[in-house]
């Protein structure tokens, strides 16, 4: 058997990491909740910009240019991850959507010059950054420290990159893959078209701030607004300067609500991802420890009866 | 009029207003009760609002929308 000694220093380590990860785990779990927070805190500004746009383009049929579908060649994949570890599988789910998504896209899409499709890539986070450069894909960009809550300056330059490149033709599509926050326990990765806009997309994000359940869950659930505005109630509005400019702008606007929402979404599915990871690793040092705290009782015992069998033993030679 | 100034981090103004003023892309406006219905962008400068306890309050503004609608509603995003 091992000795006491022995025994009683990795007691200690054991011990010690489960302190670590009961204290990463009650970060994270603040952290959540604050994004959260942060992410509904920006609810009546979405809906007020779509309702924006579903008037606006009622009234002006000339969709900008961030609306019109052209002929895609080049694709641009936005891949958003953390920067840190420690999140169990929040990263590495996120990249196996993406291959999932790389091996059945051809196959959905009859018809096109898949092959010919080009392909660029921006990281954010870290992590996305190394998983691309290891498979020798293109990085056109790299975000890092879009940080544990985003900031609206934060995203500023990710979205500005991306909606410019998108105007000089740089790319004739942009896809976003990031972490939807279900609930607490449930994240899930998905595959989102960001460019060229869709109103049900726009639409669909903005319904997606609401967490499914939780202590969100049941905040607002009106907010109905549909894109086939009543016609009767559209009354004779005064476009400054002119529909088209307004329409453009606002496409800017609401194609960076869309983002940050996005990277807000991923920053709280990070925080829950690990929280959850440190939880079982916590878990695990406690049931560890236990363990070796009997191993540790067991050993000092069996110590304590060889030595009493040892002193009677002499005891009883002497005699 | 019912006045609301939204920015993407919080809810800046909800309530009675009894004045707005904003610098637009085509320049500055006062929006008063009972005014025509309006949609424009906003340039960066300052929003001044009158509340209906006459308190005169400021939000330094980059960009955003002003829209006005036929029943006194008004309504602004902007961007800080």
């Amino acid at each position: 058997m091992e000795s006491p000694q022995n025994i009683k220093k990795r007691l200690r380590s054991v011990n010690n990491i489960n302190k670590i990860t009961k204290a990463m785990e009650l970060v994270a779990a603040t952290k959540m909740r604050k994004s959260q927070e942060i992410a509904l805190a920006s609810r009546p500004y979405a809906f007020a910009a779509l309702d924006f746009l579903a008037t606006v383009s009622t009234l002006n049929q000339e969709l900008p240019e961030l609306f019109n579908k052209r002929e895609v060649k080049k694709v641009l994949f936005v891949l958003v991850s953390s920067d840190k570890g420690l999140a169990g599988a929040f990263n590495s789910s996120v990249f196996k959507k993406f291959e999932k998504h790389e091996k059945e896209y051809p196959a959905s899409a009859k018809g096109f010059n898949i092959e010919k499709e080009e392909k660029f890539f921006v990281a954010v986070g870290e992590k996305a950054n190394n998983y691309l450069v290891k498979k020798g894909l293109k990085v056109v960009k790299k975000f890092v420290q879009a940080g544990d809550y985003t900031t609206p300056e934060q995203v500023k330059p990710i979205a500005d990159f991306v909606v410019e490149g998108y105007l000089e033709e740089k790319w004739d599509r942009v896809i976003i893959i990031s972490t939807h926050f279900r609930s607490t326990l449930k994240q899930e990765p998905h595959v989102r078209r960001v460019l060229p806009i869709d109103f049900d997309h726009v639409k669909e994000t903005v319904r997606e701030i609401i967490p499914e359940r939780g202590k969100f869950a049941d905040s607002i659930k009106e907010c109905q607004i549909t894109f086939v505005p009543d016609k009767s109630k559209i009354r004779d509005y005064l476009i400054e300067p002119s529909g088209k400019e307004v329409l453009e702008k606002l496409a800017k606007h609401l194609f960076f609500m869309q983002v940050y929402h996005l990277i807000l979404e991923a920053n709280a599915s990070e925080h829950s991802a690990r929280r959850m990871a440190m939880k079982t690793a916590s878990d695990n040092a406690s049931d560890l420890g236990s363990a070796l705290n009997l191993q540790y009782n067991k050993s000092r015992q069996s110590k304590i009866t060889t030595e009493i069998s040892e002193i009677s033993a002499g005891a009883e030679a002497l005699s | 009029m019912m006045l609301s100034i939204y920015s993407i981090k919080t809810i800046l103004f909800q309530g009675k207003a009894s004045l707005l003023n904003c610098k637009t892309i085509m320049g500055e406006i006062t929006v008063l009760d009972n005014h025509e219905a309006l949609i424009t962008a906003l340039d960066a400068g300052i929003i001044k609002v009158i509340d209906e306890n006459k308190k005169e309050q400021f939000f330094p503004i980059k960009s955003g929308f002003l829209e006005v609608k036929p029943d006194s509603e008004v309504r602004c995003i902007v961007e800080q």
